[in-house]
């Protein structure tokens, strides 16, 4: 086996503990999908096109509050704002950096858990690596999805009905992982779910404007309670 | 609204903000410090808001259904659980609720 089929393997095995947590993670989304009205090919449309789990867990969760498409696609680009600097960090850390397949194919898969990875392998990346690793990661997040959408139909009428706790779940154990490592964590997200609350509840503004003004108001605020250094500036 | 138009929409603004750096990555390193801050923080930042008040509100009267989803998961991330499990003991924790007092 040449060099390039070595790196593909190697590609592979790293993406594996990632296609675990993905295939899992989205069962859940593939529920989801189903639970608000999406058929099988729309939902898993979204994850063949989309291939983010936070991004597309909010994008349900706005369109089930029925906000308009403008707010869903300002709050989902926020969201993913931070891939912004995962981008460029692993930009520069490709081995042939002037093959634009290659670096269309590294920024579809850049999400949360390829970056860590990649970032964390310590050599210079070569696309055959990338391939491995992204398409393993990738073919997790659809096949779970799929899967899921298609397991909702055998779950008793009470659990669909729970299963719009799955997307608050994932958020609130994201939430949980951050405050472990950062109490200020805790503070920061206090701020939005604070600002939300009081916006939709007690003055009555819609879902996605209000979503937008504590995401902005509790962002401004954590970037002045971190740290540098804690926020992840190198 | 269409669907197809939602999905292609949340596609582009998810699949852009990643493919662009790779082609323009001498940009980002001017950008001021506090602005880089802030786009480091804002997944933090919004998940306050992404849980409250819709996982409680979206049960109607039975919110306390929805607070114990997302207390459960919140502990077992906490406590180092993985997510998948955060998610399955939520699940069983909301659905127990809602049998309970429904």
């Amino acid at each position: 086996m040449g060099n390039a089929g070595k790196e593909i393997k190697d590609g592979i095995r790293d993406g594996f503990p990632i296609f675990l947590g993905y295939f899992t993670t989205a069962l859940a989304f593939g529920l989801l999908t189903r639970t608000s009205g999406f058929s099988f090919v729309e939902g898993v449309l979204v994850s063949i096109t989309n291939f983010a789990g936070s991004g597309q867990f909010l994008m349900m969760n706005l369109y089930n509050a029925g906000t308009f498409l403008l707010g869903i696609a300002l709050s989902v680009f926020f969201i993913n704002s931070r891939y912004i600097f995962m981008a460029a960090s692993l930009s520069g850390r490709l081995k042939n950096p002037r093959s634009i397949l290659g670096r269309l194919m590294c920024g579809f898969g850049t999400t949360d858990e390829v970056f860590a990875v990649a970032s964390f392998k310590g050599i210079k990346l070569p696309y055959t690596y990338m391939a491995g690793l992204i398409f393993t990661s990738y073919s997790g997040w659809v096949s779970g999805t799929a899967v899921g959408y298609i397991a909702g139909t055998f779950l008793p009428d009470v659990v669909q009905k729970a299963a719009v706790i799955t997307v608050y779940a994932m958020f609130a154990s994201l939430l949980g992982g951050e405050v472990r490592k950062n109490a200020k964590a805790l503070l920061t997200a206090g701020v939005s779910a604070l600002i939300n609350s009081v916006l939709i509840l007690a003055i009555g503004v819609s879902t996605g404007l209000s979503f937008l003004i504590s995401l902005i108001a509790a962002t401004i605020f954590g970037a002045m309670i971190y740290t540098d250094k804690e926020a992840g500036i190198e | 609204m269409n669907k197809l138009v939602l999905i292609l929409t949340c596609s582009a603004v998810t699949l852009l903000p990643r493919i662009i750096p790779y082609f323009a990555s001498s940009f980002l390193k001017k950008l001021p410090v506090f602005i880089r801050k802030c786009m480091l923080l804002l997944p933090v930042a919004s998940l306050g808001a992404l849980i409250f008040p819709l996982a409680l509100t979206d049960f109607g009267p039975l919110w306390i259904a929805g607070l114990a989803g997302v207390g459960t998961a919140f502990l077992t991330s906490f406590f180092k659980g993985p997510m998948i499990l955060a998610i399955v003991i939520a699940l069983a924790s909301t659905t127990g609720m809602l049998i309970a007092i429904g």
